[in-house]
């Protein structure tokens, strides 16, 4: 593999951090400075680094968890290392990417939430938002609001594809324009 | 009762509980590997020093930025106090964020919508 090549690939797609392979919380604490640094330096709205970095730790902690729950369920270890996040930037606009293997029983659950998300106006997620914050939480589930934040910060309707792996499995790649 | 302290790490913030003044501040960030597990402590704390005294309780706040899972615990923390609040306590919430922090104030607003409490929002010189 030809290094170089790598590094001017992931400079032409405009990737200012990458990291492919499994990733703990010291990890995701690592980038999260990173990038806050590079946005304190590039950028002058406040809230464009807010927004970066939100949809950022929402990515990372939820490729995090979901590969913490498959662990727990005895998935093999080769699978919960395939977990990628991208942070890119592309004219005007800030990309944020998350990749990782889902379970085929949980496809077709993910794909209606987001494409509910997608219909929804900022206003109608702002209300989708706070009736989440108001219910329950399951034992042992997050607060079910990140998918959601993710959508508020966002600047299109976030995209999504499903690539079947070697293994036959489905490979999750989410894209959050900013 | 003891005091609560804990010093703030790269993703969770300062905590500092005075028992005997009842002011509870939070400040910095939080995006912890944990938020449930890190605010359940917390949030044990403040139904303790509800419940062990009748004084005014007030919480200074100056987290700039939370994680959904934190957001949902200081929800819970706001709860906790707007409870005690409407039960007849003393209670206010002043939440400090540096004024061109467009994104920390909306936040903050959120929060403040959800409650019946004295909450004040503070604008400081960034």
């Amino acid at each position: 593999m030809n290094l170089f090549e790598l590094k001017e690939r992931l400079q032409g797609e405009g990737i200012l951090i990458c990291f492919s392979g499994p990733f703990g919380h010291g990890i995701v604490e690592e980038l999260g400075t990173a990038v806050k640094r590079y946005l304190e330096a590039a950028e002058t709205r406040k809230s464009a680094i807010i927004d970066v970095f939100s949809v950022y730790i929402e990515a990372a902690q939820n490729v995090r968890n979901y590969s913490d729950r498959r662990r727990a369920a005895g998935a093999p270890a080769g699978e919960l290392d395939e977990n990628i996040v991208v942070i890119a930037r592309r004219d005007e606009h800030y990309l944020v990417h998350a990749g990782n293997v889902v379970d085929d029983a949980d496809v077709a659950d993910l794909a209606s939430r987001l494409d509910r998300l997608a219909r929804l106006d900022k206003a109608e997620l702002k209300a989708l938002y706070k009736e989440q914050m108001r219910r329950e939480r399951a034992p042992g589930a997050g607060a079910g609001l990140g998918l959601i934040e993710m959508a508020r910060r966002a600047t299109a309707p976030m995209a999504y594809t499903f690539t079947p792996t070697v293994t036959g499995q489905a490979f999750f790649s989410l894209c959050i324009v900013i | 009762m003891e005091n609560l302290v804990l010093a703030a790490t790269n993703s969770t913030p300062r905590v500092d509980f005075d028992a005997t003044t009842g002011v509870i501040s939070l400040a910095g960030e939080s995006y912890p590997e944990n938020a449930f597990e890190f605010y359940r402590p917390l949030l044990a704390w403040v139904r303790g020093l509800l419940a062990a005294r009748d004084g005014a309780v007030t919480a200074e706040i100056a987290l700039s930025y939370l994680n959904t899972s934190s957001i949902k615990s200081v929800m819970d923390l706001l709860d906790l106090l707007d409870a005690a609040h409407r039960g007849g306590r003393q209670v206010a919430v002043y939440w400090r964020y540096e004024e061109d922090n467009e994104r920390a104030r909306e936040m903050i607003e959120e929060f403040r919508e959800e409650v019946t409490l004295p909450f004040f929002i503070v604008p400081q010189a960034g």
